[in-house]
């Protein structure tokens, strides 16, 4: 058993074969080569091409629709509203394998009388070409009367604001109470108070939204898109009057999902088309389509007041939570769920109020994206103590050092955390990697940043989440994995085959991995919420166990001796305790083919299952298990044009144990390229309801010409949930890098930007008004 | 306001003609008139059309034409219209004589777009952000206009005429620009501000600056994105001429340069924030200017 309170211990003592290696993915040939196909690849005969016809404004009432025209045009097939739909809604709750009774909050299918967001979808069409199916769109009529709408949170929470959702635009809110903040406060010598913004932000992955649909012979639905939740087959089943039996979602390899991809995006409108022809339907997003075709981040607007000692040690935390959920409640309660959860951070605070919200207005709906809330909330928490250290002329390690939460002790929600807390030790590495601040010159001036956090891995318990995994094996020896989980490019199927190679003593490179069908392979849930390698990676770990224990068996009768001194490497079956008793697996797997022995495993793994937090308290666990870590960043600040130059990223993260190692630097590296567009240019900026950044054009993404070399520090406590005590490092790659530039940015030029992204323009005012004041 | 679509599919309807000489090209030209549109590298025709702001009956692709592209030396610096922007980035009398230009198309964009931008397409499509532009301007190019019947040469300075305007006649097109020899101790540089490396400038500065020894004999200023066309600066240049190179000097005229440009604000930035830039990359780059023009004296 490994110490959890420090990785002073090194490196841990288990030799696997296979696991925790760099290793090239199983997936990567096929994408290096070309041969890959992705959903937007398969097309087949017959096939229509669907577009969507989109609200040009942001709130108004629907007084005329006329598709006469549009149907009409020679080689359309069906244009559809939401005339045409037997249930006009659609779930927008989460997907997957939960036991969770879904809220009662849908989103409308087609507008059938407000429009409640500039891009909400009017009509469908379906036509032998795409450019057929545009002009038809040009021909639909509609005649839309404005209405007064609500475009930030602050006019949406007024008793006379429209109302956008329910009664009083309040689409979630909860409370935590720990302990008493007030005798927290009443402790303090120091209160600091701060309030910190961050912005609407797109996912932006390579791969718009894309699908493909045809009805098979048994009548089922069969629909290939490109996405993070082939679960979502129940919503569109539901959403169509459909039984469950008759949607199939087959995923195919993903171009970047990100939690864009988690809601149902493309699939509905190609499932109604394709009912409504009887032919495939293919629907592929172009870039725009993606901008107004799904969910955003969420921005937050947190206020923090924070109480110290004189030396540093925190006395209370008072927090409060606002995030914009657009018109439609989508994830918007679980991501701010995610927000309150983590509010104070890795730190340990006996007294704890935090307050929060989510609030509909008709700018664009937000949802799922990577860190789901623990983000906006990271970059609130890590940005206060870098003021707090100011204002009590601590070292900002230090002040972090004297609060940092250990295993053990009660977060906001009062849950002990069990496993491994490293967060030290990464802040240590990380901050060792970044070395010496180089000396000012001119108008630059070099900043050191540091974030650290927590990230909750693994679905809120009280969605009973479950994952199944299959594996068997082949007549000759050659290994399956059967798992309903979809790979989004982050190396998931790759892990499978991984996990089942080191079990099976074969390698991962010789595993095939059957993924992402809702009706052949086994359910597994999303890929979100950090939870793909935690779940699908114990469920298939489970079923190679139990298939392995079969043959072992067998060989033990063969060798004479116990299934336990059996092991399996290079496609061999030996002997622990005489490694020179060997027989060939694919004669062992003959044998037991011969005796009927079962080759194959179907496995369910449940995550740690309970209720509710208390609604009163905010008292109860929330997450499974966390992971911890720290990003470190150097910056060049330019003062008078406030351009920053990233010189410098380190990611420390304690990620329990690697599968792939590669795949693990790959998530960090990932998270932090996106982290610095979140902290420094990426935005989209809504001007009453209008998107006025609407392409790739104005919404800036960094590209490697803007990124620095990115340096992973990757611990290994083995303390986590997942395979071999693996955590989730999906999304927690990412979680800290954006705060971690901007604390880098505030220590180059002395003062603050308090509202994301920060822009060269934010950044030359902020050092000119303190050069005024100071 | 409305929705931008430019990742969409370009609609087919339009005639596709690829010409294999310029007298070809003028014929085609003739034939179909304001309704065709000459296709270079592509990168803005093509995302207007995507977008619905030009939807020509025609397009005229200059790829085939062989003599409107390369680089070639003799009284002057000839670049031919079609020379692609990463081309002149590497051209060896680029990189030794007109820094200013060579920086500007490093500064172009990503790998992919230099190779398929094309100089001549850069200042046709006359935007203002337009980088090759003001390093052009400042380098006192002229840009050679032919017609089936006559050709004319026009200084860059009189060609641009409003945003997306030139003074291009129906018929003409451009076949290449021009460069003088640099005089003896020219220094020149440019300086871009972009919210990432792949973006369209905020705000971008070239200068020229001849020196003897202390003394500024000539200079050109010229900034892209703060008015409707890459603009020169007469002003700040008068303040300068005859004057000794001197970091007071080149502050004073950025001062000039920030209250004579004309910039407005948009998604990319705000019209103060472009002054207040344009007034710190315009003394910068006049000090680098100065400094380089002294180390070509050196050589």
């Amino acid at each position: 058993m490994n110490k959890l309170d420090s990785a002073a211990t090194g490196e841990h003592n288990v030799n696997f074969r296979q696991i925790g290696k760099a290793r090239t993915r199983t997936d990567s040939p096929g994408k290096v080569f070309g041969k890959t196909p992705y959903a937007g690849d398969y097309v087949m005969p017959d096939m229509l091409h669907a577009r969507v016809l989109r609200a040009k404004v942001p709130s108004a009432r629907m007084t005329r629709l006329d598709v006469s025209k549009a149907r009409a045009l020679p080689g359309v097939a069906a244009v559809l509203t939401f005339k045409d739909l037997k249930i006009g809604t659609v779930a927008t709750d989460i997907p997957g394998q939960t036991g969770f009774k879904r809220r009662a909050t849908d989103q409308q299918i087609l507008v059938d009388e407000l429009v409640r967001y500039q891009g909400e979808p009017i009509a469908i069409v379906a036509a032998e070409t795409v450019e057929i199916a545009q002009h038809a769109l040009s021909l639909i009529e509609v005649d839309l009367e404005p209405v007064p709408g609500v475009y930030n949170v602050f006019d949406a929470q007024k008793p006379d604001a429209p109302k956008v959702f329910g009664t009083d635009n309040l689409v979630a809110s909860y409370k935590v109470r720990k302990g008493d903040v007030e005798v927290g406060f009443a402790a303090a010598d120091v209160i600091v108070e701060n309030t910190f913004t961050t912005q609407y932000i797109e996912h932006a992955f390579l791969e718009p939204e894309v699908g493909l649909g045809w009805e098979d012979e048994q009548g089922v639905i069969n629909i290939r898109s490109s996405t993070q939740a082939v679960e979502t087959f129940r919503y569109i089943a539901d959403a169509m009057g459909l039984p469950h039996s008759k949607v199939r979602i087959r995923g195919a390899l993903v171009g970047g999902g990100f939690g864009g991809k988690c809601d149902v995006t493309v699939e509905l409108y190609i499932a109604l088309l394709t009912k409504a022809t009887g032919r495939p339907v293919r629907l592929g997003y172009s870039r725009e389509d993606s901008f107004y075709g799904h969910g955003k981040r969420h921005p937050f607007i947190i206020n923090h007041k924070t109480g110290f000692t004189r030396d540093g040690k925190i006395t209370a935390s008072k927090i409060d939570i606002t995030s914009e959920s657009g018109p439609y409640a989508f994830m918007s309660p679980y991501v701010l769920m995610y927000a309150t959860e983590a509010g104070p951070g890795p730190y340990l605070v006996d007294h704890v109020h935090i307050d929060s919200r989510s609030i509909a207005t008709n700018n664009m709906y937000t949802s799922a994206f990577r860190g789901f809330g623990a983000t906006q909330a990271c970059i609130a928490y890590e940005q206060q103590m870098d003021e707090a250290a100011k204002v009590l002329g601590i070292d900002r390690i230090e002040l972090r050092r004297r609060n940092l939460l250990k295993t053990g002790d009660a977060i906001a929600t009062g849950f002990k955390v069990q496993s491994a807390v490293w967060t030290e030790e990464c802040m240590d590495r990380a901050m060792a990697a970044l070395g010496e601040k180089p000396k000012d010159k001119g108008a630059i001036r070099y900043g050191h940043g540091l974030a650290a956090y927590q990230q909750g891995y693994g679905r809120m318990i009280w969605l009973h989440d479950t994952a199944e995994g299959w594996v068997g094996v082949e007549m000759d020896g050659t290994v399956l994995v059967r798992s309903g989980m979809t790979d989004i490019g982050a190396g998931q199927t790759s892990s499978l085959a991984q996990i089942a190679g080191e079990l099976l003593g074969i390698d991962m490179m010789d595993i095939t991995v059957y993924n992402s069908d809702s009706s052949t392979t086994p359910l597994a849930g999303t890929s979100s919420a950090s939870r793909g390698l935690y779940m699908s990676g114990n469920a298939v770990r489970l079923a190679a166990e139990a298939v392995r224990d079969r043959l072992a068996a067998r060989a033990a009768k063969h060798f004479g001796s116990t299934a336990d001194d059996v092991d399996f490497a290079n496609a061999q079956v030996f002997l622990k305790s005489d490694p020179r008793q060997t027989m060939p697996f694919k004669e062992l797997v003959a044998v037991c083919a011969s005796e009927g022995i079962h080759r194959a495993e179907l496995a369910i793994f449940r995550a740690p299952f309970g209720d509710w937090i208390d609604p009163e308290t905010g008292q109860g666990q929330v997450h499974p298990d966390y992971t911890y870590g720290a990003h470190a960043v150097q910056v060049a600040v330019d003062t008078e044009t406030g351009e920053v130059t990233i010189l410098k990223s380190i990611g420390a993260h304690d990620i329990g144990q690697a599968v792939n190692m590669a795949a693990v630097e790959g998530q960090i590296e990932g998270g932090v390229a996106q982290g610095h567009g979140y902290a420094l240019s990426e935005e989209l900026i809504y001007k009453d309801g209008y998107l006025v950044t609407p392409s790739l054009s104005e919404y800036l993404c960094p590209t490697s010409m803007d990124s620095p070399r990115i340096e992973c520090i990757v611990l290994e406590s083995r303390s986590g949930l997942g395979p071999f005590g693996a955590k989730g490092i999906g999304e927690p790659g990412h979680t800290p890098a954006a705060p971690a530039v901007a604390n880098a940015v505030a220590d180059a030029i002395g003062t603050r930007v308090f509202d994301f992204p920060l822009t060269p323009e934010k950044i030359a005012n902020a050092v000119r008004k303190a050069r005024k004041a100071g | 306001m409305f929705m931008n679509t430019n990742t969409r599919l370009v609609s087919p309807e339009f005639d596709y003609l690829q010409p294999k000489t310029l007298a070809e090209a003028f014929t085609m030209l003739a034939d179909h008139g304001g309704s065709a549109k000459l296709l270079a590298g592509g990168t803005d025709l093509l995302v207007q059309m995507k977008m619905e702001r030009q939807q020509p009956s025609h397009v005229i692709s200059l790829s085939r034409v062989k003599e409107l592209a390369g680089i070639t030396e003799g009284d002057v610096l000839t670049i031919g219209a079609t020379t692609s922007i990463r081309d002149v980035s590497r051209s060896g009398p680029v990189i030794a004589g007109y820094t200013a230009l060579q920086e500007a198309c490093n500064a172009y964009s990503t790998v992919s777009v230099m190779l398929m931008g094309t100089i001549g397409g850069n200042i046709c499509n006359a935007s203002p952000a337009a980088d090759t532009a003001p390093a052009l301007l400042v380098h006192d190019a002229s840009a050679v206009l032919r017609s089936g019947k006559a050709t004319r040469t026009v200084p860059l300075r009189d060609f641009f005429t409003g945003p997306g305007k030139t003074v291009i006649q129906p018929g003409e097109i451009l076949t290449a620009v021009e460069l003088p020899k640099p005089a003896k101790g020219t220094g020149s540089a440019f300086l871009k501000i972009s919210r990432v490396v792949a973006d369209i400038s905020q705000v971008c500065v070239a200068v020229v600056l001849v020196r003897d020894g202390d003394t500024i004999t000539d200079c050109r200023i010229a900034l892209g994105s703060v008015g409707p066309t890459p603009m020169r600066m007469k002003q700040a240049v008068g303040a300068l001429i005859g004057k000794r190179g001197t970091p007071e000097a080149f502050a004073a005229a950025a001062d000039i340069v920030a209250k004579d440009i004309t910039p407005i604000t948009d998604v990319r930035a705000t019209e103060k924030y472009r002054r207040h830039v344009s007034r710190i990359i315009a003394r910068d780059a006049l000090l680098t200017a100065w400094q380089r023009a002294a180390e070509g004296a050196a050589k």
